[in-house]
């Protein structure tokens, strides 16, 4: 994995002195540049989001007004405040993260268990359900958008929670993901707590949980990410204007509401800072997995 | 840690039922199998079920309704292979399946690049930068297709958007980036760039980390500059994971329909109809459902096989590892 690959920086130090030796005077020249071509990525990645929080800060008329203008004529705290006051929006924040929470919750237990079963277990017809399994990994969502509408409202699913959180919850990558991390547990633990007298499961609860951390971390946030930011699906299945998601809100205020510029701004910077706050505590634990969790 | 949890269990008195002693072998697998009782069943069966009922049942019943002329209005009647030869015959659903195309040679030749040269410069610096950058890259990643929308939408405004006034800067004349046929699938693909970079760059510095560092060295004690480096160490031995972002970057790009969706539905003339957006379009508008399961299995039948390949070559290629 990437971060065990990594050399330590002593080496990159190591190296780059070498170079720096070799090129001579060109080496601040390559410094220089490498600086200079990190500020533009960064720059050019996050200047939309700046873009957006700034925008929050400015007046209905002035976010696209001629002539441009970047920074707003008077910092105004309105529209947070506005929009932080608002009961509409502060119940959808409130009822997305709480399907989101659920959502993840339920994804991590039911998709760990049946990693493990898959990863430690032997049993019939193993092979053939993991078989299954994986075909689930590649169905397209669009093939079965429309017959997972017509199941979700034959089960009398519209307008719930449960058609939130249920639906999605089982997920093959999820479950891959995890089992590559239990294959690669050193069994020996488990037998000693097997002569111990452990039975599977709670081999699986007071052994393999507490192990599990970081495959938790890396797919809980992606799946926490998964619900927040889903869109397509809340719009088929949520009709009733109190039980809308955030991404929901969001699309309709700027469809309904298109003057209200500044505001929408104002939210949409609110909407993505959960998840921009979760990503930056938990960023070391998911840029070090990413190549694992790009694989799915 | 594991075994305090374990020695704890003991006292506590909370032992398990009668496990039989770890295996001796591989050899006596098959004999355990029976043995392990129900509970793999029961481990496994929450997945299955959700599976079964929420992915496997709808896409069976997708294959079921290709078949069949359906709405929500009447009974499916049988009709054949009607619907798929409904759609090949369609000149919008092969007009979509081109600008699926199109969208992805706009999309995935740049992130390539760009997170090529972006992943050069992170394994070239201190570490404390690198982080700064990888960390940086990803941020928009986590941004949803609606907000990136609502962003890019703003900046593209024809009258008071922020790239229009800055081309004014320059003297070019204003472009209504959206809501010109010419230029509406382009705008599209620079948020697409945007979000889809974070992963495609992080997974490409993973596997430049990984090519050893003595290839650089006795290429630099040969005076191997970086262009050298670069075409005859770097891209040889990063073939395979060019190769698995090339393919799944295509598979990502041409099942793009979320940003279209909020930022045009689909126009100005269709410009923006990705083949999913088609297809989506069609389960809001049409009638004729038949039509367009068969559109969304066709696609599923060409994009299925190719992420099932990539799986395969991938797990084949970890192997190795």
């Amino acid at each position: 994995m990437a971060q065990t690959t990594l050399p330590p920086s002593a080496d990159l130090e190591n190296t780059s002195a070498k170079t720096k030796h070799d090129r001579g005077g060109a080496w601040w020249f390559y410094t220089i540049g490498k600086a200079f071509f990190g500020s533009v990525f960064v720059v050019v990645a996050l200047f939309p989001l700046a873009w957006m929080v700034i925008a929050g800060f400015k007046s209905k008329t002035e976010v696209i007004s001629t002539p441009f203008q970047f920074f707003p004529e008077v910092w105004k705290w309105e529209n947070y405040t506005q929009i932080l006051s608002d009961p509409t929006f502060m119940k959808t924040m409130g009822w997305t993260f709480m399907g989101a929470i659920l959502f993840t919750l339920l994804a991590l237990t039911i998709n760990s268990l049946a990693a493990y079963a898959f990863a430690r277990l032997d049993f019939r017809f193993k092979s053939a359900l993991w078989v299954i399994v994986i075909t689930t990994m590649f169905i397209p969502g669009m093939t079965i958008l429309l017959t997972s509408f017509v199941v979700v409202s034959d089960l009398g699913m519209l307008d719930s929670l449960a058609v939130l959180v249920l639906p999605g919850a089982a997920s093959a990558a999820t479950i891959f993901f995890i089992r590559q991390f239990y294959l690669s547990i050193p069994s020996s633990l488990e037998e000693a707590a097997m002569l111990d007298g452990c039975s599977r499961f709670q081999i699986f609860w007071r052994l393999f949980l507490p192990l599990s951390k970081a495959p938790f971390v890396v797919m809980g946030i992606t799946t926490f990410l998964a619900y927040w930011n889903s869109y397509v699906w809340p719009i088929m299945t949520i009709t009733n204007p109190d039980m809308y998601v955030v991404q929901q809100y969001l699309a309709t205020f700027r469809s309904e509401r298109s003057t209200e510029l500044g505001l929408l701004m104002a939210g949409s910077v609110l909407a993505a800072a959960p998840v921009i706050i979760l990503f930056l505590i938990f960023q070391k634990q998911i840029i070090g997995n990413i190549k694992m969790a790009g694989l799915k | 840690m594991s075994t305090r949890d374990v020695m704890t269990l003991e006292q506590e008195g909370i032992i398990g039922t009668m496990e039989k002693p770890p295996k001796a072998g591989r050899k006596m697998k098959r004999s355990k199998a029976r043995s392990s009782g129900v509970m793999p069943y029961l481990m496994v069966l929450p997945a299955l079920v959700m599976l079964g009922i929420f992915v496997i049942w709808p896409a069976v019943y997708a294959g079921f309704l290709s078949f069949h002329d359906w709405s929500f209005y009447k009974d499916p009647a049988f009709v054949g292979f009607r619907n798929y030869a409904n759609v090949l015959k369609d000149p919008l659903f092969w007009a979509a399946v081109r600008r699926g195309f199109i969208f992805v040679a706009m999309t995935v030749p740049v992130m390539l690049v760009l997170a090529f040269l972006f992943s050069s410069l992170v394994v070239s610096v201190s570490r404390r930068f690198a982080s700064v950058l990888k960390v940086s890259i990803y941020i928009p990643t986590i941004i949803s297709a609606v907000i990136a929308s609502i962003i890019f939408v703003l900046i593209y405004d024809y009258s008071g958007g922020l790239l229009n006034a800055l081309l004014g800067v320059f003297g070019v004349d204003p472009v209504a980036w959206i809501g010109d046929p010419r230029w509406a699938l382009f705008a599209i693909a620079v948020p697409a760039i945007w979000l889809g970079m974070g992963l495609t760059s992080l997974i490409m510095v993973a596997g430049m980390i990984d090519i050893p560092q003595e290839f650089y060295e006795a290429a630099s004690m040969e005076g191997a500059n970086w262009w050298q480096k670069t075409f005859y160490i770097t891209l040889p031995q990063m073939k395979n994971i060019l190769l698995y972002l090339l393919i799944t970057g295509f598979v990502s790009a041409i099942q793009q329909y979320e940003l279209p969706l909020v930022m045009t539905g689909g126009g100005p003339l269709d410009s923006t109809t990705t083949p999913n957006l088609f297809i989506f379009n069609h389960f809001r508008n049409d009638m004729n459902v038949g039509y367009s399961i068969a559109a969304a299995l066709l696609l599923f039948v060409v994009l299925g096989s190719i992420s099932a390949l990539v799986f395969k070559f991938v797990n084949s290629e970890r192997l190795v590892d």
